[in-house]
């Protein structure tokens, strides 16, 4: 299977009446985009309003509380489109050509739980903690139909985002790209003739499905619901994996995380250099002790009956997906493969706890994405997009988070992306 | 606080989901509960099915205090 990504270099966004990609700069009719994301029922039936703002990067600007991050992308060859079987039609994706709006992004915020969202900063040092500071953010500030229930209006809002993605996606539709690349997966045995001397190599992808709005979908289906499977990795460049989480911000992969898979993008880097990079396998992590056995000794299944000689395993969350993160390890180990894994820690405040619920010796190769109870000291921002109510109540923050003087003292928990376990970020002890 | 009541003379039998962290914790006697959000109902069930559960668990949790053990032992329930 093979994608061609074209990239499409946003260098500025601004409200305009007409909307359209013109010269690098997307010029945004609001309630164009608003008119798109309102014919859907369960959006009508949910959000009370939307709100557009934008964020740029260095601007003394506070977004929260943020939801998801989502990258405006359009089909353009091929078959299918993108969030298949959310937005789009169900049809395999991943094959074809795709246009990107590189350089931007559409952020959902306004509260939905109220301690699950995060904080997004577009300067100072909470704009080193989060890669999406660096972007070009179209906020949605989203409210909530009164007595509509949260499980309702958290899939509301999710379809909001990537219905405005969607709007925003189709504008890059006719633009030529700045920048084109090949992302190409060979069959089983075209692999092993092609690259007999390099290690085959998979990525195990864990999805946080632990319910109670802690969800992730593929192909619209809830991945909870779902058995460890494969999924070619441009697949999920178009959108075939999306996020439902309301969790901690820090280490959630919110829908632009799975579109820009720096796992996937790294083993792409090396694939016919250094290694075969063979395919992605997706697991959950859901809550009964059976699923988690049934899905890890799944994942083992496939990297052997794949012959893999190593996985690298990126979990989703902290607390109880730890388990699920070494169940996998250890079984996928004892067939004889090796792993690697990416995850956070949640070492206390000083750092001296154990990093993981839980543990074992087979699990010997680690990356961290950093501990996410460290404490950082963000100052007021000039203005805020959404609201502050919240920060008190996020999780990472405590009661007198938020400052009198508008400052905020936090655990790093608090921000979007600051410890993801993909491994996007650029925490370093370095 | 498994470790810590155990410490001071008494049983502990921790009814836990993800008894693999209970392992690796230390618990001696363990008994498999539901799921994390609901570890000693199922919200699947019907009341009368559900209490039905919950007896047994505990029946379960109990018999485990009572009984003598070696090593960690996971009690199925």
């Amino acid at each position: 299977m093979k994608l061609e990504l074209g990239f499409i270099e946003i260098k500025d966004i601004q409200f305009s009446n007409e909307s359209k990609v013109e010269n690098g700069t997307l010029f945004v009719n609001a309630d164009d985009v608003k008119a798109f994301v309102y014919e859907d029922d369960d959006v009508k039936a949910c959000v009370k309003s939307v709100c557009f703002d934008i964020a740029k990067p260095g601007e003394s600007v506070r977004i929260t509380p943020v939801k998801d991050v989502i990258e405006p992308r359009v089909k353009v060859e091929g078959p299918g489109g993108e969030f298949p079987g959310v937005i789009a039609k169900v049809d395999t994706v991943g094959s074809g050509k795709t246009h990107v709006l590189r350089g931007m992004a559409v952020v959902t915020a306004g509260p939905i739980v109220g301690f699950q969202e995060g904080i997004i900063d577009m300067t100072g040092p909470g704009a080193e903690y989060t890669p999406f500071s660096k972007l070009l953010n179209l906020v949605m500030v989203c409210t909530q139909v009164e007595g509509v229930h949260q499980h309702e209006y958290e899939h509301a809002v999710r379809i909001a985002g990537l219905r405005a993605a969607t709007f925003i996606g189709e504008l890059g539709r006719n633009v030529t790209p700045d920048e084109t690349k090949e992302f190409e997966t060979l069959g089983i045995r075209e692999g092993l003739e092609k690259y007999p001397n390099l290690p085959r190599v998979g990525y195990v992808h864990m999805l946080q499905s632990q319910g109670l709005l802690h969800d992730t979908y593929v192909y619209g289906v809830d991945a909870k619901r779902t058995l460890t499977t494969i999924i070619y990795p441009t697949e999920t460049m178009d959108g075939a994996i999306i996020s439902g989480n309301c969790v901690s911000a820090c280490d959630k992969n919110t829908t632009y995380h799975h579109q820009n898979n720096p796992v996937v993008a790294d083993l792409f880097e090396q694939h016919g250099k250094t290694l075969n990079y063979v395919c992605n396998i997706i697991t959950n992590e859901n809550v009964y002790l059976a699923d988690k056995q049934r899905s890890s000794d799944w994942s083992a299944k496939l990297c052997r009956l794949l012959d893999l000689d190593g996985v690298i395993v990126s979990q989703e969350g902290f607390g109880n997906p730890d388990t699920d993160l070494i169940m996998n390890t250890k079984k996928i180990e004892q067939v004889g493969v090796k792993t690697t894994i990416i995850t956070d820690e949640y070492a206390g405040q000083d750092g001296k706890s154990q990093s993981l619920a839980d543990a074992d010796p087979l699990a010997d190769a680690v990356v961290t994405g950093g501990n996410a109870n460290m404490v950082i000291e963000l100052p007021k921002l000039d203005k805020v997009i959404g609201t502050l109510d919240y920060v008190d109540k996020i999780a990472g923050g405590h009661a007198g988070s938020l400052r009198p003087d508008g400052s905020i003292e936090a655990e790093l928990q608090v921000i979007t992306g600051a410890t993801n376990e993909m491994g996007f970020n650029c925490l370093s002890a370095r | 606080m498994v470790k810590e009541i155990e410490r001071a003379g008494i049983p502990v039998v921790h009814v836990c989901t993800v008894t693999p962290i209970s392992m690796t914790v230390g618990a001696n006697r363990i008994v498999p509960a539901i799921a994390i959000p609901h570890p000693l109902g199922n919200p699947a069930l019907t009341p009368e099915e559900e209490y039905n559960l919950r007896k047994k668990i505990v029946n379960r949790a109990l018999e485990a205090l009572t009984t003598e053990v070696k090593d960690q032992t996971i009690f199925e329930v």
